[in-house]
């Protein structure tokens, strides 16, 4: 009796091992999560609409249904990433995420400078350079310091009635995602 | 000999097994710690940020999902009434009260993994603050039912669970500033059909 006892008991405590290892290693190893779902989508360095298919063998994306929204995957290992956009909508807002899918920063119209997309994502080390020549290009832009170097961004615009639908994909569309040179 | 034999196998299926089993469940239906409920509407500020928990960041790596950053917005899920008992497709239900403060919030119904459910041709998908009738004091009512109301509806189609998603887009609700009235609506079961 005491013997299934003990048993029992090493098996509850490596239950506890595997569920917190299981847990652990989950975003490691999964396959489907955002970054796979970006990478789906196409090349780097170039915005593409974010769509809520239900294509066989992908997860369906979890999104509000009156938003439309564009993704662009970078690497700022070498050059900063310098993304622009034109345009109005009621609202729009962009946040930048790091590999693992974590949100980093977000800035939304209202923050962002004369409600105009143009930001600069950059290593601390790149920062430096940029802040001792301050290049013409990247004049007006949000600076955003990430320490990382593969990430990605998604701006996401309101479409409060199909009337603006036009409006917002024109905005979606003027996005665009650069390496700052 | 025999029975230590046996006695390490069941040692073993009960770590293997039931490690995974409850690992599973965690990540497929436990949302993380940190949740921030009012009512009956719970949202997770934390949630995909590096500040999030293990659980919290294990599901997201299942989901896929862009989740939104402090500077956007905030979701917030109703999956019970007040009463306790959980959200119907076939039933009908009131959203009444008044929203915290944001610039504008959308509210839609989802299924148990938040996808937002279709209501079927020509019907709105979503309703959203700037476009729902309110009474003189500023709060409102929203009838979520599969049959055509007056007023602000939200239709809703089919059978099953569903959660209803209120997502508030430039709120100071996350933060934890203390000077937020959080005033959620309150969701009641008006009928149910078959």
């Amino acid at each position: 009796m005491g013997k299934l006892f003990r048993a029992l008991l090493f098996g509850l405590i490596g239950a506890g091992i595997v569920h917190i290892a299981v847990v652990l290693l989950v975003p490691f190893y999964s396959d489907r999560n955002a970054w796979s779902r970006i990478s789906a989508y196409g090349d780097d360095w170039q915005f593409h609409s974010v769509t809520r298919d239900r294509a066989p063998g992908t997860v369906p994306l979890a999104f509000d249904p009156l938003f439309q929204a564009a993704a662009c995957r970078f690497d700022i290992e070498d050059l900063p990433a310098h993304i622009t956009g034109v345009g109005t909508t009621p609202y729009w807002s962009i946040s930048v995420y790091n590999r693992q899918g974590e949100n980093i920063y977000s800035i939304n119209d209202r923050t962002a400078i004369a409600d105009q997309l143009d930001l600069v994502i950059a290593t601390p080390l790149q920062m430096i350079e940029i802040n001792k020549t301050k290049p013409a290009a990247a004049e007006n832009s949000v600076l955003i310091e990430a320490d990382m170097d593969e990430g990605y961004v998604v701006i996401r615009s309101f479409v409060p009635d199909e009337s603006w639908k036009e409006e917002v994909g024109s905005f979606l569309k003027s996005a665009s995602c650069t390496p700052l040179l | 000999m025999l029975r230590n034999v046996l006695l390490a196998l069941i040692a073993l299926v009960i770590a293997v097994g039931g490690g995974t089993l409850s690992a599973w469940y965690a990540v497929n239906r436990f949302d993380g710690f940190g949740a921030l409920t009012v009512g009956q509407w719970t949202g997770h500020p934390e949630a995909g940020t590096p500040l999030s928990d293990p659980y919290a960041k294990a599901r997201a790596a299942r989901e896929g999902a862009f989740p939104l950053g402090s500077a956007e917005g905030l979701a917030f899920y109703a999956y019970d009434d007040n009463q306790g008992q959980a959200l119907d497709r076939r039933c009908s239900y009131k959203i009444e009260g008044n929203s915290p403060n944001s610039r504008f919030w959308t509210l839609y119904a989802a299924d148990r993994s938040l996808i937002a459910l279709d209501p079927g041709k020509d019907r709105l998908p979503a309703l959203h603050s700037r476009q729902i009738f309110r009474q003189e004091n500023g709060r409102f009512v929203v009838l979520v039912s599969p049959k055509a109301q007056p007023g602000n509806w939200l239709a809703t189609m089919g059978a099953g669970r569903m959660v209803l998603v209120m997502t508030l887009y430039d709120t100071p609700v996350g933060s934890n500033s203390g000077l937020v009235d959080m005033t959620f609506p309150a969701v009641t079961r008006i009928s149910c059909d078959g």
